[in-house]
């Protein structure tokens, strides 16, 4: 087949003949296969400039009840999308929950911290020290002046 | 295919009913999701919406140790154990976990609480602590349940108890500081109103969330230093124990800022034992409760008027009699056998009452005690001075106190001759210590205060606004001259104890006597010292009053109030690093 200076192969319509040829091929063959796709010229149907004159079409064609179970599925497995995002925020509710008991926990830790550390300081327990007890009064006071 | 029902088939008519039943169903879920739309959606919300109490934290109160906030009042979790004795499966598992962990905080006899199968609720533990609580929750013990309570912690134990006051079952302030500034220091409560699940969990899903965050109370630093509120306390302990006297009380404050360092009573009480208190007038501060006729200690504002009003010097003469005659009655000294030309430094070191009368006359004519006499010393006592005012310090149940005014028939000229050496008149030693403040400052009355600010949310101290003061009370002059004469009856009687050298020390004695049913009784009287210190030639760092009374027994001013002002005093020099002169 000549070709046209310009134009991809992939861009021409199969002619007759090759069409021919390759049904004798499946015909003389045990090795044969079945096209699941044809290409349509667009010349042969509505071509305009500035088109592709190819266009794919599927050979496999969904019926009524085909297209309403997989409509039905669409919605099934969009409001299972939504009920997964809806539980989803309410786990977080849990986790921030369980973050905030501890939270609370630890601070209930620090909390019971200091009022051990201000019973140790208290002046009653520094007054009875061991540390306390073994100071002594200074017999020489002498002060200093900036 | 032509699909068609036919008129008056049975598949027209079966289509009939179901579209009737449909329609009903149409028109029964128009009724309740648009009629009935707000009905249902509040019915919804009660199930699924709960309100939660966000509890305020009460406001935690503080001192002020040497300049550095000190926690002293604190607040901690603690829980109420109680058991459901119709779910309580195992009777000894109970008994045994709570002798074993909680065997302290039980209820008396508590097992047989746990019979009481009747009941839903029985108490057997209170103030079980945190730790506790864990341990026994680890027990997992049928029908056992805990209760979170919040209370007041005083790492300190029963110091400055009366002026703290404390906190009761319901959370509210009673006496003292508390009480007060209850409002402030609870908070308010927030609120949060949300979803929650089946459980309770709140969940934040939902338009209709309300988050109103509770505002915790405000955390106070009080002006109280621990250590010289610590050293107070033990001073008047010993005191008392001197003395044999049953009753004490004492104040510190600083007269250049009006900020109380220290207040102590004697008997007090300890807050963690509040049920141990049986009587409720041990709850009671009597610096600023209880007014008592402060006696010679206004001596001290009766000469700082006369040298004020230009009518007396230090060096003033009278001529003393040890008695006077003030219309229909004599008045006499204490001290007798000091007669002769006395003067008025003379009179306030010796507290003799005629020199006292002597100052009185001459802010009138000199003759008795005129009405102008009366009309400026009733100015300087309750206008200047603020005796027999309220002071409005921070404190709960302050009492106001007498000073009668001249206007009044009781105003005669008999009262302010007693008013001239502290009797007639009542007034809280909180009135006595703040006037004298302000004569031995140089004149300036500042508000006295137990708050020297607050800890903000982020930890950060700041200082109170500074409360209103009132300068020229008297001039700076004569309150230099006022010192200088209390520092010289300070030394005069009873010789200061151990006080060191090179320092600026002066206080006046009290001996007042006692009215009880409306008659001086002759063998009681309240012994007072009023005093200040500080560095020579400066204005003072510290007031100090010390009142000592004991049921029956003669308290003396300069026998049993003084060397409780000593002991205050000299440790006070120390505590504050006062620079001694020579």
């Amino acid at each position: 087949m000549p070709k046209c200076a310009g134009v991809p192969d992939i861009f021409r319509a199969p002619t007759t003949r090759s069409r021919l040829s390759t049904i004798k091929t499946k015909t003389s063959t045990t090795m044969s296969y079945t096209r699941t796709a044809q290409f349509n010229s667009r010349r042969q149907t509505n071509w305009g400039r500035n088109q592709n004159t190819v266009a794919f079409a599927s050979a496999v064609k969904l019926g009524p009840v085909t297209h309403t179970v997989l409509i039905a599925l669409m919605i099934t497995v969009l409001g299972l999308i939504y009920l997964t995002q809806a539980t989803r925020t309410s786990s977080f509710d849990y986790t921030a929950s369980d973050i905030q008991t501890k939270i609370d926990e630890l601070a209930a830790q620090k909390k019971d911290l200091e009022v051990d550390n201000a019973r140790l300081m208290a002046v009653k327990e520094v007054q009875s020290s061991s540390v306390a007890k073994t100071m002594t009064t200074p017999s020489d006071v002498r002060y200093v002046t900036e | 295919m032509d699909l068609k029902f036919t008129r008056g088939s049975r598949n027209f008519a079966l289509a009939m009913i179901l579209i009737g039943i449909m329609a009903l169903f149409a028109m029964r879920l128009f009724y309740i999701q648009v009629i009935r739309h707000d009905y249902y959606v509040s019915q919804a919300d009660t199930q699924q919406i709960k309100p939660f109490t966000l509890f305020a934290k009460r406001g935690e109160i503080y001192t002020y140790d040497n300049g550095s906030p000190e926690k002293f009042v604190m607040n901690e979790t603690v829980y109420t154990a109680w058991v459901d004795p119709t779910q309580a499966t195992d009777r000894q598992a109970i008994v045994d976990a709570l002798n074993k962990i909680a065997g302290g905080n039980t209820r008396k006899n508590f097992a047989q609480y746990i019979d009481k199968k009747n009941t839903r609720h029985q108490v057997l533990a209170t103030k079980v602590s945190r730790k506790q609580a864990e341990l026994l929750k680890a027990e997992n013990i049928r029908g056992l349940g805990f209760d979170a309570v919040s209370q007041r912690v005083y790492p300190e134990g029963q110091l400055a108890s009366q002026v703290l006051g404390f906190v009761d079952n319901e959370g509210n302030g009673k006496y003292g500081f508390e009480q007060a500034n209850d409002d402030e220091l609870k908070g308010k409560d927030g609120l949060l109103k949300t979803v929650t699940d089946v459980r309770a969990v709140p969940l934040t899903i939902g338009a209709k969330n309300i988050n109103k965050p509770a505002q915790d109370g405000k955390n106070y630093v009080l002006s109280l230093d621990r250590y010289i509120q610590a050293r107070v306390e033990k001073s008047l302990a010993d005191g008392i124990s001197r003395s044999g006297a049953t009753s004490a009380s004492a104040i510190v404050m600083d007269p250049q800022t009006g900020r109380v360092m220290a207040m102590a009573n004697f008997p007090s009480y300890d807050p963690t034992l509040l049920a141990t208190v049986t009587d409720p007038a041990l709850f009671n501060n009597d610096v600023v409760s209880r007014p008592y006729e402060p006696g010679s200690d206004i001596k001290t504002f009766t000469v700082a008027t006369g040298i004020d009003k230009g009518v007396i010097t230090p060096e003033t003469t009278y001529n003393n009699t040890d008695s006077v005659r003030i219309e229909d009655i004599t008045i006499t000294n204490a001290s007798k056998g000091k007669t002769g030309l006395r003067t008025m430094q003379y009179a306030l070191d010796w507290s003799l009452n005629t020199g006292m009368v002597d100052i009185a006359k001459r802010l009138g004519n000199g003759d008795g005690i005129s009405r102008s006499a009366r009309d400026t010393m009733y100015e300087y006592f309750h206008d200047r001075f603020r005796l027999g005012r309220v002071t409005d310090i921070e404190l709960a149940n302050e009492a106001e106190g007498t000073v009668v005014s001249p206007d009044k028939t009781e105003g005669n000229a008999v009262r302010y001759s007693n008013m001239a050496f502290g009797q007639g008149m009542d007034a809280t030693m909180m009135q006595v210590a703040a006037g004298f403040s302000g004569v031995i400052n140089g004149g300036i009355y500042r508000t006295p205060t137990v708050i020297a600010g607050s800890i903000d949310d982020k930890g950060v101290y700041r200082d109170a606004q500074a409360r209103e003061s009132f300068p020229g009370i008297i001039t700076p002059a004569s309150s230099a001259t006022v010192r200088e004469m209390v520092h010289q009856s300070h030394y005069a009687t009873y010789k200061p104890q151990n006080e060191p050298a090179g320092y600026y020390v002066g206080g006046k004695t009290g001996t007042s006597q006692t009215i009880e049913n409306g008659k001086y009784v002759s063998d009681q009287t309240i012994g007072t010292y009023l005093g200040f210190g500080g560095e020579v030639n400066k204005i003072p760092r510290y007031v100090v009053m010390v009142e000592i009374s004991a049921k029956g027994k003669m308290m003396g001013g300069g026998a049993d109030a003084k060397p409780i002002f000593n002991d205050i005093s000299n440790w006070m020099i120390d505590y504050l690093k006062l620079q001694p002169q020579g």
